[in-house]
């Protein structure tokens, strides 16, 4: 297995592979300002809710890393993970209808964590398999060992996301494109330990 | 797959019972769990549910104990638990919706890592799937896989508000249709590389598709379904002439059972008997895959077709074969199927062994 590619989204700003892509720390509303400043059309961004949002710029910034040859259509696998499931959407819905007593369709809808594959296989026109997972922390170890099963059953590619948005504003977005190659799943771990420490400053 | 993987049921409680014995009698007869349930819908609107009225308070919390404590196995060698659940335990936000899980699971398998999958409605399917992986890969010798979600406001508010609902007991693939039913459950399974009883079934197989297409709506033509059952099909190396019965999702949504109906038609599956298990339990959301897979594994046991509840009449512009009174079948091999908000399908194909 190997790391083809990575990016991080955060308010502070949006990296790739490492390097500093847009700097948002100043910006009002940082995602909206990210994704202006990636220069697409895709007008359903504004409807999405942050955990969509974050995905979205984050996998736009990958698109140029995925393997040509690959049929992506059918072969690539998502695998998504976060501890807070869809939380901070969840107390916007639960205050749509105790609050402004008028529950919201539009924020429902989002009150799934897996609606941000969703919204990923729409947008690119993927296929394949997806899960979502439920995770006390960023655990590489079971990443590779999720992507590893899918290699084994026939899937290509695999996009990897930690995508979080917690009830006290932290919010990040750590994506990372795995591919099958004769590296061990151990070295995959210690790499994204790396990465996502580096990523956070920590 | 070079090794075998079975399916044990272990636990179902839901509305119609705590045993798998009062489930085969209501299935036997037909029973529903679902009731008209007063101030159960936003501004006190009545609301079909199936409620499981022992239950007065902490509903999910009680029902995964319940479950857990139905449970009667002794489990040697590497242990996981996976948990299919879309929303946890709701009473607890705004704080963390899935901490009780953990904390209840670990009182009762102290020693097994737990994984959480929550999917929209083919949770259930791919944690199944999910549970096979790890074995295949001799990353655990057993995995109990436990299917959960309980009757919320919160869904329910959400539910009406999409319209969703149907105002009486849901009618899958009927063509008076008009929404589904919430309902609420437990099921566990054990998906384990050894046979421990009789009744265990062979996993032939399973994967999950995206509809590529709408984040609450159905696919018009059964996309994702279709690529989910084709790619079990050559995973298992089985095609639809194998299949004896379909365990289909019909949640009685106009579009969900229009668009099942496209994709079985699709995959050449129309004529095989097939049933929605929604009139009897409600849609359980997280936990429908597990307890509908407890079901057809009970169908298989028993050689029994149960009838699906609520249709009387052709709704759908593909015609199936739905299972309309109580018949005997030799049953061998069973599609289990799913799909859900985020445009996710899943299925999995059950096989009994010899």
């Amino acid at each position: 297995m190997k790391v083809l590619a990575h990016s991080y989204v955060c308010p502070k700003g949006v990296k790739l592979n490492g390097e500093p892509v847009f700097d948002t720390q100043a910006e009002e509303n940082p995602l909206k300002s990210a994704y202006q400043q990636l220069g697409v059309e895709y007008p359903k961004f504004y409807k999405m809710d942050v955990l969509s949002k974050m995905a979205f710029i984050g996998t736009e910034l990958l698109l140029p890393f995925f393997p040509a040859g690959t049929d992506l259509e059918n072969d690539l696998s998502l695998i998504f993970a976060n501890t807070s499931s869809s939380q901070h959407t969840d107390n916007l819905f639960v205050d749509s209808y105790e609050k402004l007593n008028n529950p919201s369709p539009s924020l429902f809808v989002y009150t799934l964590p897996n609606i941000v594959t969703g919204e990923l296989c729409i947008r690119h026109k993927w296929y394949g398999e997806n899960c979502f997972f439920i995770e006390e922390q960023f655990n590489p170890k079971n990443y590779a060992a999720w992507a590893q099963s899918g290699f084994s059953k026939g899937n290509a590619l695999c996009l990897c996301g930690w995508v979080e948005a917690k009830t006290n504003g932290e919010q990040e977005c750590f994506l990372f494109l795995l591919s099958p190659s004769d590296k061990t799943e151990h070295t995959i771990e210690i790499e994204l330990s790396t990465l996502i420490k580096q990523y956070r400053n920590e | 797959m070079n090794k075998s993987v079975y399916i044990h049921y272990l636990s179902l409680v839901t509305p119609l019972g705590n045993t798998v014995e009062q489930h085969l009698e209501a299935f036997k007869t037909g029973t529903s769990g679902i009731r008209m349930t007063e101030h159960a819908g936003f501004q006190g609107t009545r609301l079909p549910l199936a409620k499981r009225t022992e239950i007065t308070a902490n509903r999910y919390d009680n029902l995964l104990r319940e479950a857990l404590e139905n449970v009667h196995i002794t489990l040697t060698g590497k242990t996981a638990v996976i948990v299919s659940s879309t929303k946890g335990n709701l009473d607890l936000l705004p704080g963390d919706t899935f901490s009780s899980t953990h904390a209840i699971i670990n009182q009762f398998f102290p020693e097994a890592p737990v994984v959480i999958i929550s999917n929209a409605c083919i949770s259930g399917v791919i944690a199944i799937n999910t549970a096979a992986d790890y074995l295949l890969s001799d990353t655990y010798d057993q995995v109990l896989v436990i299917g959960i979600d309980a009757v919320s406001e919160f869904v329910s508010y959400g539910f009406q508000s999409l319209f969703a609902l149907s105002g009486e007991a849901c009618k899958p693939f009927d063509k008076n249709r008009n929404g589904t039913t919430l309902g609420e459950g437990c099921g566990i399974v054990l998906v384990s590389n050894q046979k421990l009883h009789d009744h265990a079934v062979v996993y032939k197989g399973g994967s999950s598709s995206n509809d590529a297409n709408h984040i609450s709506g159905p696919s018009r033509t059964g996309e994702g379904l279709v690529r989910s059952i084709e790619k079990t099909f050559k995973r298992s190396g089985l095609n639809a002439s194998d299949i004896d019965f379909i365990s289909a999702h019909g949640t009685a949504t106009v579009f969900n059972d229009e668009m099942e109906s496209i994709a079985f038609g699709r995959t050449q599956l129309n004529e095989v008997p097939l049933n929605s298990m929604k009139g009897y339990f409600g849609h359980t959301l997280g936990a429908a895959g597990i307890l509908e897979t407890i079901m057809s594994i009970v169908s298989m046991e028993e050689n029994l077709l149960f009838p699906n509840i609520g249709f009387s009449e052709t709704g759908t512009s593909v015609p199936l074969n739905i299972i309309q009174k109580l018949e005997s079948k030799e049953l061998k091999t069973v599609l289990k199927t799913a799909s859900g908000f985020g445009g996710g399908n899943a299925s999995l194909i059950l096989q009994k062994e010899g």
